[in-house]
Parts: structure tokens; sequence; C-alpha cells
């Protein structure tokens, strides 16, 4: 507050904020110039070095349209991080690989293409009860 | 296939005991996942160059490689690699091991219109990969760095596998909405308007301009001459609105750049490294760079622009008056050239 009475902290944060918002200072980047989402999925994690996190820190001060996509992901991280707090993962039904890839590639492939991913039964069988014989679950 | 750098190549030569020793302990746990050591070394390789390489002003040491190697999540790339070759086992474990997971994520995000099923069966897909380049199949799998967890940049591909499903439902697209998007950042900014008496009537209307350029001439150099984590925290708050728990997320692993670059000096972090990043260490963050940056502002205003601290008053009341106008600084700045 200064002597004419005017909180100069204030009005600059309001100021500061709206400058901000109006996004006049974002570059506009090519396509291929945009981070890609393994990146931006490492840097949300906070799994980069110094070193690594440098350059996206850079863009994300530079472009708005990767810094929304960060920050969308930043918020669902959170959202979800929550959520799987309050309900812990439940064990999916036992599935076999195959009938979820050649079902889904089936319908938008046609059939054909979904027989690449016909293998052998008992392979599949093993390797489940391998895997129940280790009690393995998530 | 190596790398078309020279340098890079033999970087990843002088540290092939360490990929190999990396290797060896993912073979040992998947043994049936049929990845060879060279697809796994190209994959590496691939990783070394996004993170370490490109972007960077000088290449890193070979230390500094050894040190990326053994920080990737090797289990994770070991399985990625192995789908994106199409391993059937390798695709049975991710099916058992994320399903779970994917599932549950999609109905998060899933909008009534998009039921989480067509989601799921979309990533899957895409996971797969169905363009083929070159006689290659070009499988989203292969996009995973092993920098971050395979759930991590599982959730990126839903969210983006969402964003176009709305594209093309919806022919324009807003990435808003998807989670909630009014921050704390949107709310206290709120504009009120301030009665200035008089006073405005006194100023004409060309010290008026004077002043409004100046404020946003010495607003714009300030906000530059802030290094980039400051510049980001202040964006992520004020732009994009994320709320200071959200901001506390990102900065709360150990090895988060943004909490090394606000603590560096900080003794409570040399005292304890680990400690919990609460929305009060933000709101911390935030004030020391407001204060960095209102010095120089001022400063600016009466160096560079030869203001009186009454003067600069008066740019800090016009300017807070200005922002019933949301286009005042673009119109500002557009006149500037
Ligand atoms: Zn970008």
């Amino acid at each position: 507050m200064n002597n004419k009475g005017i909180d100069r902290d204030e009005l600059f944060r309001e100021i500061l904020s709206a400058y901000l918002r109006s996004d006049i200072a974002a570059i506009e980047f090519e396509d291929r110039d945009h981070l890609d989402g393994d990146t931006i999925a490492a840097f949300v994690e906070g799994n980069l070095s110094e070193r690594e996190a440098r350059p996206v820190n850079s863009h994300l001060v530079d472009c708005s349209f990767c810094r929304h996509r960060s920050a969308e992901l930043i918020r669902l991280d959170l959202e979800f991080a929550e959520e799987s707090a309050k309900a812990p993962e439940a064990k999916p039904a036992p599935t076999k690989v195959s009938d979820v890839l050649s079902g889904i590639l089936g319908k938008i492939l046609g059939a054909g293409e979904g027989a690449v991913f016909a293998h052998q039964e008992d392979e599949t069988k093993e390797e489940e009860d391998r895997k129940d014989d280790r009690g393995e679950s998530e | 296939m190596p790398s078309d750098d020279p340098q890079l190549n033999n970087l990843i030569r002088e540290c092939s005991d360490t990929i190999a020793e990396v290797y060896e302990a993912c073979v040992a746990s998947q043994p049936n996942f049929g990845v060879s050591s060279d697809s796994f070394t190209e994959s590496v390789t691939d990783s070394v160059s996004k993170f370490l390489c490109s972007g960077q002003e000088n290449p890193p040491s070979a230390d500094e490689v050894r040190e990326f190697v053994r920080s990737i999540r090797s289990d994770d790339l070991f399985l990625a690699i192995a789908c994106a070759e199409g391993n059937e086992r390798a695709w049975w474990e991710f099916d058992h091991q994320h399903r779970g997971y994917l599932e549950r994520i999609s109905r998060h995000l899933a909008s009534t219109d998009l039921s989480a099923q067509e989601v799921i069966d979309l990533v899957y897909v895409e996971l797969y990969g169905t363009r083929v380049v070159d006689g290659v199949r070009m499988s989203k799998f292969a996009t995973y760095s092993g920098k971050g967890s395979i759930r991590g940049w599982l959730r990126t591909v839903i969210w983006h596998a969402l964003v176009d499903l709305h594209r093309a439902s919806h022919d324009e697209v807003s990435l808003d909405g998807m989670t909630e998007n009014v921050g704390e950042g949107y709310t206290h900014s709120t504009f009120k308007n301030k009665d200035l008496g008089g006073e405005d009537q006194m100023i004409d209307h060309l010290a008026h301009e004077k002043y409004r350029k100046a404020t946003l001439d010495s607003i714009r150099t300030s906000f530059s001459s802030l290094d980039d984590h400051e510049k980001l925290l202040l964006l992520y708050y004020h732009s994009e609105g994320l709320k200071l728990r959200e901001i506390a997320r990102l900065a709360e692993s150990p090895g988060s750049p943004l909490r090394d670059w606000f603590q560096r000096r900080s003794a409570a972090r040399e005292k304890d490294p680990s400690a919990r990043i609460h929305e009060s260490t933000i709101m911390r963050w935030l004030d020391k760079t407001y204060k960095l940056i209102l010095e120089r502002f001022c400063s600016e205003l009466s160096g560079k622009h030869g203001l009186k601290q009454e003067e600069i008053d008066v740019c800090l009341e016009l300017a807070t008056r200005d922002l019933a106008d949301p286009d005042i600084y673009r119109n500002l700045a557009s006149n500037a050239g």
C-alpha cells in the first residue's frame, strides 16, 4: 500500500492476470514442432530432469496449444488420482487378448485382418495359469 | 538401425554396457517378448535423441546418457517395444496389466454421447496401428519413450483419442471441459471497476495513451525477463486457471524440475528434499514471482519511461480500469506494431 492508498500488489496482479489471459505473447508453431503426447506425459508426471525439462518448459511458455493440453492432463492426473484413491482398481475380468483385438480389428477392418491375432490357445492358457500360480494381479 | 547422427551413435556405443545391462534385466523378466537387443538399443537411442539432444545447446556427456538409460521405465519400454512388434505374449501382458486401468480412465472421461467402450476400441486399434509405411505397421506403442510411466502415457493417448472423437462428431473442438476448467486463477482475478473520481478526466487522451503503452511495454518486458519456470507458473495459474493443488501435484515428484528451480536456494529443501509440496508452497512461489515481476515492472516504468511514482500509480489505475475491455492488451499490442 503506498501513500495514495493504492494497493500496488493487488492492482498489479489483476493487470498481470489479464495480460497473461490475453495470450498476446503466444507464438504459432507448425504442427510438427508441437510437443508429442509422450513428452507431455513425462512432463506432467514430473519425470524429466532439469536438462530434459528445459526445452519443454520453454515451449510451454511460448505455445498456448501445448500448454493447454498439458494443463488438461495435469487436471486429469489429479482428478483421476483422487478418484482412484476412493475406489481402488478392480481386477479386470479374465480375457483373451486375441478376442479383444480380433473383435475390435474385425469390426473396423473386416474379419480377415482380425485373424492376425488368432493365436495358440494353449500358450495363452499356460500363461494365465502361470500368472495365477504366482498370484499376480493388479 | 542406428541414428543419422554420428555423434549420437558414438555416445550410444560408449554406453552400450549400460544399455546391455538394462536390456538383460528386461529379458530376464520377460523372456518371451522376443525383443532383440538391436531394437531395444534403437528405441533407447530415439529416446536419448529426443530428450537429451533435440533443443539442447550442448550434446550430453556419456555419463548423462548412462544416467538417462538407467532412469527410463525399462520394463514398460520393453513391453511397448514388444507390443509395437506385435508380440502376442506382450499384448496379453499389456491387456492383463492395463485394460482395467484403460477402462476406468475412459469411463472417467467419456461423455454421454461416447461410450467408454468406443474409446477403448479406438485406443486399442491406435495402439496396434493400422497404417503401414514402407512395409512397417505404425503402432502407437512406438512413440512411447519410457521416460514417463506407461500409464501416464496411456492417459495422454486416451485423452487425445477423445479429443479426436469429439472433433469428428462436432467439427470444431474445444479442448476444455473434459476436465473441470475453472481454477482459482480465473476467479480471484475478477475485475472490479475502480472509482477513480474526477482524476481520470484530468488526464488528457494523449497522456492516457502514453501511460497505457508504457504499462504494456513494461509488463511485457518484465514478464520476458523472468525465468521460464517462473513464467510457466504464472501462465498455468492465470492463463490456464490451474488450481494451487493441481500445480502442487505437478511439482510433487521429488525429481520435478519445477520444484528444483524454485527450491534451489531454499534451506528447507536442503533439510528435507522429499518434503511434500502443499498449496501454501505454491502460493509462496507465486508471491515470490509477483514480487520480482512487480519490482522489474516499476523499474521499467521509472527507468525506461521516466515516470514518477505518482505516474506509476496512474498507470496501474488506468490499466485496472482497462481490464473491463478484455481485448485492450491485444489491441495495444497490434497498434504498437
Ligand atoms: Zn506446441
